[in-house]
């Protein structure tokens, strides 16, 4: 009766199964867990793999010194970067906009005339068309007052850009209402004498002249050369309950497109160019005619160049001082389409514009990590022997068989952080397997930059936990639709927004965004990353690329604990007649701990 | 019996559903720093008004003696945060503002304990609080401080 214990080193877990081995077989004693300490595969991960080791030991009821053997796995030598591109970027030109949605704008309609500062209002002429341009810290009763004065006198003030909250305010105070738009941030950048438009739609609608290239071109008299100029402030102001458009003289703001270039994809037996702005789509067409990759290049100067550096200068980091010197070679990338929210160039209170992007996540084979230096320090540390051994992807499908109700052939889809891996053990024991690029933490860069957070954490919040909406003070009402109650009454900072329901709480989504809208944005990310790559990585790995030859699927890795990813990727694989499911190591462990068991198992079939 | 009582009759006497407003104490014009404008009320109370007005939620300026809380009454020592939470029980809509002579200003809802309401400052924040008073009864989230007004995410 020997005690050895698995070892499995992750990105982000470093995972231990304990088991004694007798004469038939291994009876395994129990598991456990616990964050990774330094880089994967560095000696740094010491103190975390001894903490894994004593835990397995003392749940089990076990003393260090009956353990025999500690069982280390070969990490996968791959490592993967992201990067993500807009493709597209909207520039203002010989007009300057306001877009922007204040919850509270006022009057309805159309105004048009020459923007005049509030100050300014008692100089204009009687019949005059004017909006006036009310700066901060002017009264509310004050600019209604000095609006009626001045259309008392015949001038004709259209509509009004206000700098504070003060839209209905004003417009309450004055004898007929006109469209005001409000909260406008940069009112001193506003252009005076120019001629302009201010609309307002009724509440629960949207602009309808100022969204249009005609409308504005009927406006202000343009001919097709500068309504094609105009387009884009049209489309920017689509969706918005209010506008103002400023006509200025040409020449304010040059016109500049960014090349977003081209992707080489090298594969070992063709090559071929695709422009990134044929959108992700075209990228994994291409991708998939050159296979194998061997290594893929960005036109030098544009958007692509761009990002392949950052990947690549990403992974310089990870990598050791020794392998850094080694060509990074790209052996895969992921392209998802995908859309930003960015400052418009050219606009007035700080409006965002949704331009399309390009995500790419990259991944490089690298020189065998320096396993053996890791176990010699290892060895001295517990004080029993260490070996190294077993390749991941085959202990990986080893632990996964230990799920009950699974055979052989049997894939396994390990979506972990950053690469989704699939290894197949066909019949006869053959195992081949896949590394591809794009994971849990492109999802994460994706929700993160869609729903325009800046904020990891809170995009991780999102990916993790379903959504809710806090309706009062006490109650919030889930995804689905049930309501569900609490004692204590919620923060003040939580009422009406949108929350996520996390393990440490409730937290809410610095967002304006709809419930349905994050929804939407979340599933779609995981989609985009975690349904293209299982597909993508079934095919790799079945016999002849064709699914119906995989029998068993089982879906692994910390991305598998995920409340919808496995179900997605089940419903992607029905099709084609797969018994696709989360993994249950063991039958107690879930998708965890698949390696380490498969470590003592790989070494209970060599025992015998 | 049915058990239905026909209630029509009594819908006059009700009070029309309004965010109430109690303040106590008298404090100058340019106290607070919004100039010498004298509307019989303090520029806190002008102020707040102001922001619920903006919101488009209808207001009453109440008597803090008709539901003082307790048996303060209207002494010194009441609170901005009690006038707040009988004004929020008195009011239909169940959010109530109150000032105290102290000039802090607190905004308060009805089914929340008394002691934890949704906002206290001073009367140089009057215009949130009557902003976010409002924004409480529509249903929207709360304005960031003054302080923050600018906006960090995007609108769309």
């Amino acid at each position: 009766m020997t005690l050895l214990v698995g070892v499995d080193i992750g990105n982000s877990t470093t995972e231990a199964c304990l088991a004694e081995l007798g004469p038939d077989g291994p009876r395994y004693l129990g598991g456990a867990l616990a964050p990774t300490s330094g880089v994967k595969g560095t000696a740094e991960n010491v103190p975390g793999v001894v903490k894994v080791v004593q835990e397995a030991l003392s749940a089990a009821g076990r003393a260090p010194h009956e353990l025999a053997t500690v069982l280390v796995n070969e990490a996968t030598p791959v490592i993967s970067g992201l990067a993500m591109e807009t493709i597209t970027e909207t520039v203002i030109t010989e007009s300057t906009m306001i877009g922007h949605n204040p919850d509270t704008p006022a009057g309805a309609g159309l105004g048009t005339g020459t923007t005049v500062a509030f100050g300014e209002l008692d100089t204009c002429e009687s019949g005059e068309r004017v909006i006036c341009v009310v700066g901060a810290g002017v009264d509310f009763e004050d600019a209604a007052a000095g609006i009626a004065a001045a259309r008392d006198r015949g001038v004709e003030v259209t509509g009004a850009v206000v700098h504070a909250d003060d839209a209905n305010l004003v417009v309450n105070r004055l004898p007929e209402p006109i469209p005001v738009v409000d909260e406008v941030t940069l009112v001193a950048k506003v252009p005076l004498g120019m001629p302009a438009a201010v609309e307002v739609a009724e509440p629960g609608r949207t602009v309808r002249t100022l969204s249009n290239s005609y409308g504005i071109a009927t406006l202000f008299d343009l001919d097709p050369d500068r309504t094609r100029l105009v387009a884009p402030v049209a489309r920017a102001l689509v969706g918005n309950r209010s506008a103002v458009v400023v006509r200025t003289p040409s020449g304010d703001i040059a016109d500049r497109r960014i090349p977003a270039g081209t992707l080489t994809l090298i594969g070992e037996h063709s090559r071929l160019s695709v422009g990134i702005d044929a959108g992700a789509e075209e990228i994994m067409a291409a991708l998939r005619r050159v296979a194998p990759l061997a290594d893929a290049t960005g036109e030098a100067g544009t958007h692509v160049g761009g990002m392949l550096a950052t990947v690549r200068d990403a992974m310089a980091e990870t990598l050791s001082d020794a392998a850094a010197e080694q060509d990074v070679r790209i052996q895969d990338v992921l392209a998802v389409d995908t859309f930003v929210p960015q400052h418009v160039t050219g606009a007035l209170a700080g409006e965002f514009a949704l331009e399309n992007a390009v995500a790419l996540a990259a991944m490089v084979r690298t020189s065998r990590a320096p396993m053996e230096a890791l176990a010699e320090q290892l060895r001295s540390a517990l004080g029993v022997a260490v070996v190294v051994g077993g390749v991941e992807a085959d202990m990986a499908v080893l632990g996964a068989l230990t799920t009950p109700g699974t055979e052989r052939p049997l894939a396994v889809l390990d979506l972990g952080g950053g690469s989704t891996d699939a290894a197949l053990a066909t019949g006869d024991g053959e195992v081949r397997s896949v590394h591809l690029a794009g994971a849990g933490d492109l999802v994460t860069k994706l929700i993160d930059s869609e729903l325009g957070l800046d904020n990891r954490e809170v995009a991780e919040d999102v990916k993790k936990n379903p959504l809710a909406k806090a309706e009062s003070f006490f109650h919030v009402r889930m995804e689905d639709g049930t309501a569900r109650f609490f004692d204590e009454p919620l923060p003040a900072e939580a009422f009406a927004r949108v929350v996520v329901l996390g393990e440490e709480g409730m937290r809410p989504v610095p967002t304006r965004h709809s419930l349905e809208k994050v929804r939407q944005v979340r599933r779609s990310a995981k989609h985009k990353v975690f349904v293209v790559n299982a597909l993508r990585a079934l095919e790799r790995v079945a016999p002849g690329g064709n699914l119906r030859e995989v029998g068993f699927v089982v879906v692994l890795g910390g991305s598998a604990l995920d409340f919808e990813v496995p179900d997605m990727i089940a419903e992607a694989v029905a099709g084609a007649g797969i018994v696709c499911g989360t993994g249950n190591v063991r039958g107690c462990e879930g998708p965890r701990n698949a390696v380490a068991t498969g470590l003592v198992d790989n070494r209970a079939e060599r025992a015998r | 019996m049915s058990g239905i009582v026909d209630r029509r009759g009594e819908r006059n006497r009700r009070s029309p559903p309004t965010v109430v407003v109690h303040c106590i104490g008298e404090h100058g014009g340019g106290e607070h720093g919004f100039g010498e404008r004298s509307f019989g009320e303090h520029d806190g109370v002008r102020e707040l008004l102001a922001g619920l007005e903006e919101e488009g939620v209808p207001v009453r300026l109440a008597d803090p003696g008709e539901w003082g809380d307790g048996p303060g009454g209207d002494g010194p020592s009441v609170t901005a945060v009690d006038l707040a939470h009988a004004a929020a029980r008195a009011s239909p809509l169940d959010v109530g503002v109150g000032i105290d002579s102290d000039s802090r200003v607190c905004v308060h809802h009805a089914k929340r304990p008394a002691d934890r309401p949704v906002i206290t400052t001073d009367a140089t924040r009057a215009r949130w609080c009557g902003h976010n008073a409002a924004r409480l009864v529509v249903g929207l989230p709360l304005k960031e401080p003054p302080e923050q007004l600018e906006e960090t995410w995007p609108h769309h």
